[in-house]
């Protein structure tokens, strides 16, 4: 069989490369709305109390003993398969409760779902890598990490 | 066959791309559990369909498309999936290989099947790490210089850009329309899966059309259907679920073209059997 014409091939690339450009242009404002609740901002300099303090409500009333503020926390965390946004109520400098919010990752939410709990135990963002689910445990404990972060007393 | 002859056969040559993938992709992320993943994954696929053949008593044993599917596989599937789910995937690839037959051929390509089954039976994560979807975005021209080269290959051009070019038209549209979640298919690892797919999976030889009319038509169907299901259902299957049903679209016609065969046989061998029934 004859082979297609490496004119049309070329042609055909072009159409397809313009195509794509302009698909990645017209996303591109989507895509930076996302970039605020990625946590590697702080690699664009902004950092992470700039990112998410309006959602964030501490109350000052803490021992300044206290590792974290009491009070509830949202954190965010993203990789290239999507992002997480949990919620971390701290209370008496314990996590005393923590959601997953927002689950805007490629894969089921399903994988992770026992991962809250795992936190509360430990009373650590770092958890146990989830066999099948490790971008979303990354991105999990990178958010539960951000809200700790902000809970911080100091 | 000499390695150096069969590395020039269509399958010996995706077979060796695929393979630099791999290397690629281990040397540049200096991560190797990726090669461990793929020894289980194309022992498993090999292992199996020697197995199989040699069961249906077939007289030459050659298990390089198995070679292929093992190596898609272990590409597509995240370096951190239990070794018992690629061992599992693998299965799942080769017996739909054997049982889902229309006129000797495997109706879907191997490892779109094992893999789309895989995520809904195991959930099992796919990272397309062989397409480069962890590493920087300076590895895309890598990418497209070796599926732009294989494509000219196995002559599946027509395939291949219609595939391209429907995906990103439609994807370009539902941007307009501000579908929110499209904007990650234009960027890495999506568009690296997406390049990996259009270039490795969706020509695969024995399950994809030769005519470019044919070729034209299944590219372009195998595209709307998964930009539809990436649009409305999000997830990670939709590539594959574009494929399976190009996959029945082509099944269908082979069939419907083996029955017209069929019928053509019947009346060149009894040229007066009308004229007895009138």
């Amino acid at each position: 069989m004859a082979k297609m014409k490496t004119k049309w091939i070329a042609l055909c690339s072009s159409a397809i490369a313009a195509v794509y450009s302009a698909g990645l242009f017209i996303t591109n404002e989507d895509f930076n709305n996302t970039l605020p609740d990625i946590p590697q901002q702080s690699a664009l300099s902004i950092p992470y109390d700039v990112a998410t303090p309006t959602d964030s409500t501490p109350t000052y009333n803490a021992q300044p003993t206290n590792k974290y503020k009491n009070g509830t926390f949202h954190g965010t965390g993203s990789n290239r398969r999507g992002s997480i946004q949990v919620t971390v109520i701290i209370k008496n400098d314990a996590i005393s409760e923590v959601e997953i919010g927002n689950f805007a990752m490629h894969y089921s939410e399903r994988d992770i779902s026992g991962l809250p709990n795992e936190v509360l135990q430990s009373q650590s963002a770092k958890v146990q890598n989830v066999s099948g689910a490790t971008y979303s445990t990354r991105a999990f404990e990178d958010a539960v990490q951000d809200a700790l972060d902000q809970a911080r007393n100091g | 066959m000499t390695l150096n002859r069969w590395a020039q056969t269509p399958k010996g040559f995706v077979s060796m791309l695929l393979i630099t993938n791999l290397l690629v992709s281990c040397l540049w992320g200096s991560d190797w559990d990726g090669m461990i993943q793929t020894i289980v994954a194309v022992g498993s696929t090999v292992a199996l369909d020697v197995l199989i053949s040699f069961m249906k008593k077939k007289k030459h044993l050659k298990p390089d498309g198995a070679l292929i599917t093992g190596l898609l596989i272990s590409l597509v599937l995240s370096v951190t999936t239990p070794w018992p789910i690629v061992v599992a995937t693998s299965l799942l690839a080769i017996v739909s290989k054997h049982v889902l037959v229309v006129q000797k051929r495997p109706i879907f390509n191997p490892a779109v099947l094992g893999l789309g089954l895989s995520v809904m039976i195991f959930h099992s994560e796919q990272s397309w790490w062989g397409a480069f979807g962890d590493l920087p975005a300076s590895s895309i021209p890598l990418l497209l210089i070796a599926g732009l080269y294989i494509t000219g290959r196995i002559n599946k051009f027509p395939q291949v850009l219609s595939f391209l070019g429907i995906s990103f038209l439609c994807l370009l549209i539902a941007s307009i329309f501000h579908i929110e979640a499209v904007y990650d298919a234009f960027r890495p690892p999506f568009i690296n899966a997406t390049l990996f797919f259009g270039f490795f999976m969706l020509t695969d030889l024995p399950t994809s059309p030769t005519k470019y009319s044919d070729q034209t038509v299944f590219g372009m169907l195998t595209a709307v259907i998964g930009v539809l299901d990436y649009v409305f259902f999000g997830g990670l299957v939709y590539l594959f679920l574009g494929l399976i049903f190009g996959n029945l679209f082509q099944a269908y016609r082979t069939w419907r073209r083996a029955g017209v065969r069929r019928d053509q046989k019947k009346s060149s061998m009894y040229p007066d059997r009308r004229g007895m029934t009138l």
